[in-house]
């Protein structure tokens, strides 16, 4: 999840009145996770669900809300305008078809809310942007911006001087010289048009999701902004520019309209949603008796607006907050209004018998049984490495479970078999003092439409003496006492184990395991320097066959 | 101290009372001891304090192969005087009987006046009847010979020359008894043993403490009318994602966050109507093109709420309390407080009147059992609840707050489709935190190293 670094001292004054405290206390109770505190700095995570508190301008609303300081919902006002006009290309649409937009005037912009502005921006375009693949975000400096501007595509060779570049560039250099271009440039596919914007005097504007001209860039001189939003679905981009636009009027800039035509664009809606919900759908969920004014003032508290309507109430919703799909959404906005630290959890009586899975109970029941023979229980992943599970112990590897993109080399393929794991805890612990016995029970995976799991039980003793006599009477006696099982041993050979010194362990004329005195390669192989001998079984096609 | 006394250290008192001073060697002899369990006794009396040892050194001497020589034949010049005893000789007779020992016998017998030379021959002039040296000699003979025992100026002069006298330095020691040992009545300590004395350490097998940490949390939960279910740690995306709300665009869904499996696919996902209705709240509500091949993905569970869900689409309880325990995978680099695959409890509450406040209800109680009392909720976001909490529990330890279970309600986009028409309480979280409280460990690899010297030592802290 993201983490933003805000400072107490401006959320104080964005807040109106408020001590530190205050603030830090109530920072949970808006979802946000405090991760370090340092003098006047505090470092919070937030969902990305809510990318208004991507900046301090959206956190500082949500707090005035539980605070109490300023409750109900934000209205955008925006003033129409017919001065600021986009006119759309059709050749966009095959390519990134929708454009939105809108000025914000006379602001004070600082660095700190430049810094607010860019953060905000870059979770946008991960977040819902999903990576600026959906929707992107340009913020310019309007003044160096001459309307109308026209959002239509280029050839490849189109030049311009890209932010943070001194010179020109042609769209291939930008796409293959650039980070942003590296990073993003296959979002457009190789597509011989790249998306575009020009101003009236052709002066490139964007080129969008990519990067956006050097001379509109934004200052601390910068008074007024032109936003675009660019993407591939129309609602994506009016979600991203309604967060934006809100989080601009917070920080004291006045918003004005953008004129979008062309190609099935239209102007920018930013309207709010109207939404019910029931007293009692809220009061059953939470397990409260709330009255209706006093749902209505929680969901106040919480930034939205809302009416009685008989039992209902009826909610208006700012454009921002697109987290909100139904009922159960207005519910939660409830209970934070209410406050979580408000809500005394009950136990209601139980009204089931519970009970431990069968598979539980068999399991539990043989590490009693192995831990009674002087056996250690071990645990080792599912997911392992090829070295482990094949080089070590010179098994087949024709049938190999791999992951994809793994960042750890030890976890690469999921097991087949629990024994190599086992010989490589021994390994480890050379040092150790002998006897050392282990054993350990755990899911198996193969090859099977599209894949099979199973639980196998394997074992091993590693000491001076340890023999084959030894660890047959061992998973006899286990199998024995614990689930009166008589197992046969058969001659076999497998690549683990001594030739010679190695059985299938038959139930009812059905092999379902191997056992015997590993090869003295392997245990070379290992570093270990003492004889070992092992079994493994698998418990789901014998003692667990039946559940 | 404890005045019991191995065999070894009776029979060695024994013999030092009889005889008061005696070396390790004499001490073999008269207690008919090893020199290994001499030397044990002795270490053994020495740490209770009642035997001394005084330890000195001394020199042995032995003849060398010139000294032995002499020996037979007598010394050099011994053997040149007597060759001259009837008369001069020629030196070139004398050289060729003689041969290497000649010319430092000459030097000698000259240096002594015991002969004069002319041009071509010897002759004597006195012949001393002991030379310096031939005392010694004869004393040591083949034995070993303490210093101490051979005239000192007779040996100066063998030890001058080379290879004549072998000195070996050894060193002795003396054994006697203290105060408080001579006054030990040994007929009293028969028969009994050192019961003070340390003994040898042997471990217990025991069950994986981990897997205690699982069973003691199965336990609470099936005391708090849970039953337990169990369900595949490969499963489709579909399952583990889609049926869960999370659009098949979504961050989490990315391989360097998810473990999809290297070109596997699941046939059979769900029912048809399992898999319209979800595709349908999919595309309504998040606006994009639902893509069957992605939910046929196989990946290892990124947690055990699929096979909860998984079990109320099957089932479609009207009331139920289940919970789902296992391991769990994510695509993180392996580190202190991260690992790729881990355990994670997962339970529900299905009934037409659960409420939230139940859920913190059960969180509360099941913390209480495993004797975490002080805790808080604070909201959180999961796609697939809401409303959504997160329990915060006071790590005494590290004086903080740190997050354990996620919960919350399922959204009726995620039950609706499935048929689930009840509020679904649903709670979950990883075990190995609440494991690593319990057994004070900081780094959550130490579960999975299997390291012995710890398996045999782990103890519970909480």
């Amino acid at each position: 999840m993201p983490v933003i670094e805000l400072s107490y001292s401006r959320l104080q004054k964005l807040i109106g009145k408020v001590s530190k405290k205050q603030i830090s206390d109530s920072l949970p109770f808006l979802g946000l996770d405090i991760e370090s505190e340092d003098k006047d700095l505090v470092r919070i995570e937030y969902s990305p669900n809510r990318p208004d508190y991507s900046t301090d301008f959206g956190i500082a609303l949500g707090l005035q809300g539980l605070l109490g300081k300023k409750t109900g919902a934000v209205k955008l006002v925006v003033k129409k305008s017919n001065k600021y006009q986009i006119s759309v290309k059709p050749q966009v649409s095959k390519i990134r078809p929708y454009v939105t937009g809108i000025v914000a005037k006379n602001g004070k912009i600082d660095d700190k809310t430049i810094k607010q502005l860019m953060v905000m921006q870059e979770d946008l375009h991960f977040g819902i942007g999903r990576k600026r693949k959906k929707s992107s975000i340009g913020i310019h400096d309007l003044d160096k911006i001459t309307f109308p501007l026209v959002y239509t595509t280029t050839n490849q060779n189109h030049n311009f001087v890209p932010l943070n570049s001194d010179k020109e560039l042609t769209i291939t250099e930008i796409l293959s010289n650039t980070d942003v271009g590296k990073d993003y440039g296959n979002i457009l596919e190789n597509s011989s048009h790249m998306p575009l914007i020009l101003d009236a005097n052709q002066k490139t504007v964007s080129f969008p999701p990519i990067i956006n001209a050097a001379v509109t860039t934004v200052t601390p001189k910068t008074k007024n902004l032109f936003v675009e939003v660019t993407g591939i679905n129309k609602a994506d981009a009016e979600d991203m520019l309604s967060v934006v636009a809100t989080i601009l009027q917070t920080a004291g800039f006045s918003l004005e309209s953008v004129q979008i035509s062309g190609a099935k664009n239209s102007s920018p809606r930013l309207e709010q949603k109207k939404m019910i919900v029931s007293s009692s759908l809220v009061n059953q969920t939470l397990g409260l008796d709330l009255n209706t004014s006093k749902i209505i003032s929680s969901l106040k508290k919480s930034r939205l607006d809302a009416i009685s309507k008989g039992k209902n109430i009826v909610c208006t919703i700012p454009p921002y907050r697109f987290d909100i799909f139904g009922e159960m959404d207005l519910v939660e906005e409830v209970a934070l209004g209410y406050g979580i630290q408000n809500l005394e959890p009950t136990l209601s009586p139980s009204q089931t018998i519970g009970q431990t899975s069968p598979i539980s109970v068999v399991l539990k029941s043989l590490s009693l049984i192995m831990t009674g023979l002087g056996y250690h229980e071990a645990l080792n992943s599912s997911l392992t490495s090829k070295r482990v599970l094949y080089e070590m112990t010179n098994r087949n590897t024709s049938k190999i479970i791999s992951v994809l993109d793994s960042k750890s080399q030890e976890h690469t393929i999921l097991r087949d078999s629990i024994l190599p794991g086992l010989l490589e805890n021994l390994s480890k612990n050379i040092h150790e003092s002998y006897p050392q016995k282990l054993f350990e029970t755990g899911t198996v995976f193969s090859l099977d439409n599209p894949i099979s799991e199973k639980i196998n039980f394997s074992c091993v003793s590693a000491h001076q003496d340890s023999n084959f006599t030894e660890i047959k009477s061992i998973l006899q006696s286990a199998l024995n006492t614990g689930f009166n099982m008589k197992i046969e041993t058969k001659t076999a050979t497998h690549p683990t184990f001594e030739a010679g010194r190695c059985a299938n362990v038959v139930v009812s004329g059905k092999s379902i395991g191997i056992i015997g005195e590993i090869n003295s390669k392997i245990i070379e192989n290992y570093k270990i320097r003492v004889p070992v001998v092992a079994f493994e079984i698998s418990l789901s096609e014998s003692i667990l066959k039946s559940l | 101290m404890s005045q019991v006394f191995h065999e070894i250290e009776k029979k060695i008192i024994a013999s030092l009372k009889d005889v008061q001073k005696q070396t390790p060697e004499m001490l073999e002899k008269s207690t008919s001891l090893s020199p290994d369990q001499v030397r044990r006794g002795i270490e053994w009396l020495k740490l209770k304090d009642l035997a001394i040892v005084n330890e000195s050194t001394s020199s042995i001497l032995t003849l060398g192969k010139n000294g032995k020589e002499s020996l037979e034949l007598g010394l050099p010049e011994r053997r040149l005087l007597n060759l001259l005893k009837d008369g001069p000789k020629k030196l070139s007779e004398l050289q060729k009987e003689l041969g290497p020992i000649f010319g430092p016998a000459m030097g000698l017998c000259k240096k002594n006046n015991w002969i004069e030379s002319s041009s071509e021959q010897l002759s004597s002039l006195s012949i001393p009847a002991e030379l310096p040296g031939e005392k010694t000699i004869k004393q040591i003979r083949t034995e070993k010979l303490s210093k101490d025992k051979v005239d000192a100026n007779d040996l100066a002069s063998l030890l001058r020359r080379p290879d004549f006298i072998v000195e070996e330095v050894i060193k002795n020691k003396e054994i006697s008894l203290t105060d408080l040992a001579k006054s030990i009545k040994l007929s009293e300590s028969t028969g009994a043993i050192d019961v003070e004395a340390k003994v040898p350490e042997v471990f217990v097998a025991r069950t994986h403490p981990l897997k205690d940490t699982i069973d003691e949390i199965r336990e609470i939960f099936v005391t708090l009318g849970f039953s337990e279910i169990n369900g595949n740690m490969t499963q489709p995306s579909f399952w583990n994602f889609d049926a869960l709300f999370t659009p098949q665009d979504h961050p989490a869904r990315e391989l360097q966050d998810t473990f999809y499996l290297d070109k596997i696919s699941a046939k059979k996902i769900g029912t048809s109507e399992q898999i319209r209705r979800v595709s349908d709240s999919h595309k309504k509500n998040w606006r994009y093109q639902w893509d069957i091949n992605e939910a046929r993905k196989m990946v290892l569970r990124t947690h055990t709420t699929c096979v909860t869900i998984k079990h109320l689409a099957e089932n479609k309880p009207d009331e139920a309390r289940v919970f789902s325990l296992g391991r769990v995978f994510r695509n993180e680099k392996v580190s202190y407080k991260h690992l790729v695959e881990f355990n994670q409890i997962e339970g529900v509450v299905v009934g037409k009147n659960a409420t939230l406040r139940d859920l913190m209800g059960i969180q509360r109680e099941f913390y209480k059992r495993i004797g975490i009392t002080k805790i808080k909720f604070w909201p959180t976001f999961f796609p697939y609840t809401e409303p959504s909490l997160q329990t915060m529990v006071y790590n005494e330890r590290l004086g903080k707050w740190v997050e354990l279970f996620g919960m919350g309600i399922f959204r009726p986009e995620v039950t609706k489709p499935l048929g689930i028409n009840k509020p679904v309480l649903a709670w979950g979280g990883g075990i190995e935190r609440i494991a690593m409280l319990k057994y004070g460990l900081d780094d959550v690899r130490e579960f999975y190293n299997n390291n012995l010297g710890w398996l045999r030592s782990a103890t519970k802290c909480q």
